[in-house]
């Protein structure tokens, strides 16, 4: 078993790389790059960020009666920003589009097997 | 020249596997959907931490952007999210 570090730290360190990546493009994009230790620094916030927020979507599914974290629970999340609140929605309902064609693309497969049998 | 398409995101299986770690109970579990949800969420959050962050840098004159500026615009950040 390798030993790469606990969980936690495993976890932290993936939200850092790709912390990393984003202030990198960022920083070209803009041509002003960041810091060492402010990439680590917003890394840090988001991993913390994360803790409120998996302690807010619970709460919103057991008040719902749930014990699944829906995407209902994840739209009450981002109900402070209202442009915040309009990306998730859109976003909702385009994967529940792209769900939708997957489900019709499975079906289309499986009534073509079906009827060569 | 950018790729555009190639878009930095979170990893749905990351974000799965650190949100449930911080739920109070065994028996909550993430949905599909959500998880995706929660990686674009995430995805803007650093987004904005960082594009806030090179704001207050450009605003005080300086070429790069240091953890004083982050610090500077956090409270803001924390509150609208």
């Amino acid at each position: 078993m390798s030993a790469a570090g606990s969980r936690p730290q495993r976890l932290k360190a993936a939200v850092h790389f790709t912390t990393g990546r984003i202030c990198q493009k960022m920083g070209e994009d803009h041509r002003k790059e960041f810091s060492r230790q402010t990439v680590a620094a917003i890394a840090e916030t988001a991993f913390r960020q994360c803790d409120i927020f998996a302690k807010d979507l619970e709460a919103f599914a057991r008040h719902a009666k749930r014990s699944m974290v829906s995407a209902e629970d994840v739209k009450l999340v981002a109900r402070r920003s209202n442009a915040l609140s309009v990306y998730i929605q859109n976003k909702s309902e385009e994967l529940a589009q792209e769900q939708k064609k997957k489900n019709a693309a499975k079906k289309k497969s499986k009534d073509a097997e079906e009827s060569r049998e | 020249m950018a790729d555009k398409d190639e878009e930095i995101c979170f990893r749905k299986e990351t974000i799965s596997k650190l949100l449930t770690s911080f739920f109070k109970e065994d028996k909550t579990k993430l949905s599909s959907e959500a998880a995706l949800l929660m990686a674009e969420m995430l995805k803007i959050f650093v987004q904005e931490a960082a594009i806030r962050s090179q704001k207050q840098a450009e605003s005080e004159d300086c070429d790069k952007v240091d953890i004083e500026h982050f610090e500077k615009i956090l409270p803001q950040l924390l509150l609208d999210f």
